[in-house]
């Protein structure tokens, strides 16, 4: 090859490249679109289709759903529910995705935080005749039914309840002579106890996004604050504190880049001698780690008692054409003796008062603790994911972005506002 | 992420190499419109419903129900106006421009060495490779489990070598975490420069080199002087290519930190992101990608003067 061709050559190449190049840049604009048929009635039978984002039928919490759509199916002749499982993070934008496509499954089982949402976008209908008609709703404690609540209509309702509490190490503990923490000021005291340059005292997640901001709210709805005005006294003691935590080694400043899987992992290996997080977690470190002394306390609480709600709603989509099997299927789901068998499998919480899930003492602190759960509503609701973002933001600026406490609150309080003004 | 479509038709037009005469039959035309249709369909649509969708008040009702207002340049002025966004960019160019600098010159010094002939030259170059063939779901998470400040393995060997003392969590903090994506990202991106300048390298002939030797020159000449300038057109397309890539890269970035700590890695595409899909405000997401497309389109055209320059020199 001479030098001319090979110049001309390289330039041709270089061409080619380049129109390849915007080509792929055109092509990354692109959205992928999905296509999934929905069910409809088939002569005698039935076909559902039921979206969630538990997990597979090969994971364990995948594995409870499954059975218990299966016991349903066994006591339905001619109901077949085909479940699809989509990523938690990927859910809500399917469905929106799904729902400007015309492709809605027939039942949705969603993040309670996200109904007023769906609500809002037509993707799920108003349940209120069928609610009342039902009559049960009054065995539901008030802030979970609360979530399914948009403007005075019933959108939703509630399919497993969860709340936040503290998952203590009694080994390390008993060691150190110590009891859980009754009040935030102890909770630091025994955290920076606890901590010995190898493991630390207390985890959590405080992770990008609006699941790293769960732990400060519980912080600042103890002190009797607002999570809406997160620039307040509260604010500042919750921040300040949790600053002060990680700063001086109590709590590692990874709790920034964990994820509620990581603490657990934390916890289990030891490296965490407490940590708030969820009751999903309970079967998997029994079963994980059967040497691990742990049990379970309420959260500290100071000017208040609360916790964070995690809670998932079933809802029907606007497009279905078996609204009536669908409604026939989440009330099910619903019986007090349907959940007493499926709520132990999920390691979740009865949103209604009349389940019996047994005696079981763990179990017992987690119901205790969830009569003192606080969920978005309103305005904030609708921007929950958005207001509890920047809440994380606030931990991050001041916990590992060398911010102070007084600029960090102040700006993400700019923030909230901002959100909470952009609510139609 | 990355999809890279080859058309028939946008390449080098629908010359046929033995087309004999000039009177041509409109039915050759026909052989194009599957290309055409596919890139309608694939690449203008979108960008055209994108474009569109930026001009109106879209939320999260609208996205589903349609009937979106059209209000101008609104969004764009609010976009313009935004803090955030001017961040996003700012982090979005320093993000890229460092890491194509790194891919670049780890690239080139790997494209020189390979150039040479040795045992095992072409396992060692096929090896290199599987670091742009892997997932990037693969790979940034291999990152993430590294730069961990617990049970890393970066931080536990700069912990054995005495830099750093006790766990530094790398992505929790704003300036590690920036460097730690830029790191990740030319990462994978050296290789695929390390094959396209080793493909220019080859095209230069060793005479050039001979003959540089008798001049005198040493090997830090002969690289600067016969290397470099004769490189120069595949230079170019790899640090565009590098450079466009890079800047539409969401995938590392987002699994690795999600934007943060803070918004210390907040790029555009995952600004983009959160604005329609965390937030729901598709309208703004849009403002967002259409504005991210005007800096690869300027260096595009940028690219394709000089190289129009270069061809007339």
């Amino acid at each position: 090859m001479g030098t001319t061709g090979g110049r001309s050559v390289a330039a041709w190449t270089a061409r080619a490249a380049g129109v390849l190049a915007a080509a792929a840049l055109l092509t990354a604009c692109g959205s992928g679109s999905d296509d999934e048929t929905s069910g409809d009635g088939d002569g005698g039978s039935t076909t559902l289709s039921l979206w969630h984002y538990y997990g597979t039928p090969d994971t364990p919490t995948g594995a409870a759903l499954q059975g218990l759509l299966d016991r349903y199916e066994e006591e339905h002749d001619g109901v077949t529910i085909e479940a699809r499982h989509i990523p938690f993070g990927d859910f809500t934008r399917t469905l929106l995705q799904s729902a400007a496509g015309g492709d809605l499954p027939d039942i949705a089982l969603i993040n309670g935080f996200t109904t007023q949402a769906l609500a809002d976008a037509g993707v799920i209908q108003d349940l209120s005749d069928r609610v009342e008609e039902w009559g049960e709703s009054d065995a539901y404690f008030e802030t979970g039914w609360e979530t399914t609540q948009v403007d005075g209509a019933t959108y939703a309702i509630p399919h497993v309840a969860d709340a936040y509490a503290v998952y203590y190490n009694e080994t390390m503990l008993a060691e150190a002579g110590l009891e859980p923490p009754a009040t935030w000021a102890e909770m630091q005291e025994h955290a920076t106890a606890l901590s010995d340059g190898e493991r630390y005292g207390l985890a959590f997640s405080g992770i990008e996004g609006d699941e790293g901001a769960t732990a400060l709210v519980i912080r600042l709805l103890a002190a009797g604050g607002d999570p809406a005005e997160i620039d307040s006294e509260a604010g500042v003691t919750a921040l300040t504190q949790f600053a002060d935590m990680i700063a001086g080694g109590a709590v590692s400043t990874g709790v920034l880049t964990w994820n509620e899987e990581d603490v657990k992992n934390q916890f289990a290996n030891g490296q965490a001698a407490m940590m708030i997080n969820s009751a999903t977690y309970l079967s998997v470190l029994t079963e994980e780690n059967p040497e691990l002394q742990w049990n379970v306390a309420l959260l500290p609480t100071d000017a208040q008692a609360s916790t964070f709600l995690s809670q998932e709603n079933l809802a029907i989509s606007t497009s279905t054409e078996n609204a009536d099997a669908a409604w026939d299927v989440i009330a099910w789901m619903q019986r007090p003796e349907v959940l007493a068998e499926y709520l132990p499998e999920r390691n979740k919480l009865a949103a209604r008062d009349d389940v019996d899930t047994g005696d079981d003492p763990v179990r017992a602190i987690f119901a205790e603790q969830l009569q003192q759960a606080w969920a978005p509503e309103g305005d904030l609701a609708a921007a929950s994911s958005e207001v509890l973002t920047r809440i994380q933001g606030a931990l991050q600026a001041a916990a590992g972005g060398g911010a102070s406490v007084e600029d960090a609150l102040a700006e993400a309080q700019g923030q909230i506002d901002e959100a909470l003004a952009n609510v139609e | 992420m990355t999809t890279t479509v080859t058309e028939p038709g946008t390449a080098n037009g629908t010359t046929p190499v033995r087309a004999p005469q000039r009177a041509r039959h409109w039915g050759e035309h026909l052989f194009v419109v599957p290309a055409v249709v596919f890139v309608l369909a694939t690449v203008l649509y979108p960008l055209v419903f994108n474009v569109d969708l930026s001009f109106r008040d879209v939320g999260v009702a609208q996205i589903v129900t349609g009937g979106a207002e059209w209000v101008g340049w609104e969004n764009y002025a609010d976009q313009l106006g935004r803090d955030e966004f001017w961040h996003a960019l700012v982090i979005s160019l320093l993000y890229t421009g460092l890491a194509v600098v790194v891919a670049f010159a780890l690239g080139m010094a790997l494209a020189v060495y390979f150039n040479q002939r040795f045992p095992g030259r072409n396992v060692m170059r096929s090896l290199l490779l599987l670091a742009w063939i892997l997932p990037t779901v693969v790979s940034a998470n291999v990152w993430r489990w590294m730069l961990d400040g617990s049970y890393g393995l970066v931080n536990a060997l700069l912990e054995a070598v005495g830099l750093v003392d006790g766990d530094l969590f790398w992505l929790a903090r704003p300036v590690p975490a920036l460097f730690a994506v830029v790191i990740a990202t030319a990462w994978s991106f050296t290789p695929f420069i390390m094959i396209l300048l080793l493909a220019g390298l080859q095209g230069i002939p060793d005479t050039l080199y001979e003959a540089a030797k008798i001049d005198g020159a040493g090997a830090w000449r002969r690289f600067t002087s016969v290397t470099m300038p004769l490189l120069k057109p595949v230079n170019l397309t790899a640090l565009l290519l590098c450079f466009i890539s890079t800047f539409k890269t969401f995938d590392t970035v987002f699994l690795m930190t999600r934007g943060g700590p803070g918004e210390a890695t907040m790029i555009l595409p995952i600004y983009a992101y959160n604005e329609a899909f965390e937030f729901f405000r598709f309208d703004t997401g849009a403002v967002a990608t259409t504005l991210m497309l005007v800096v690869p389109l300027g260096l595009s055209v940028f690219y394709f003067r000089s190289l129009r320059r270069e061809e007339a020199a």
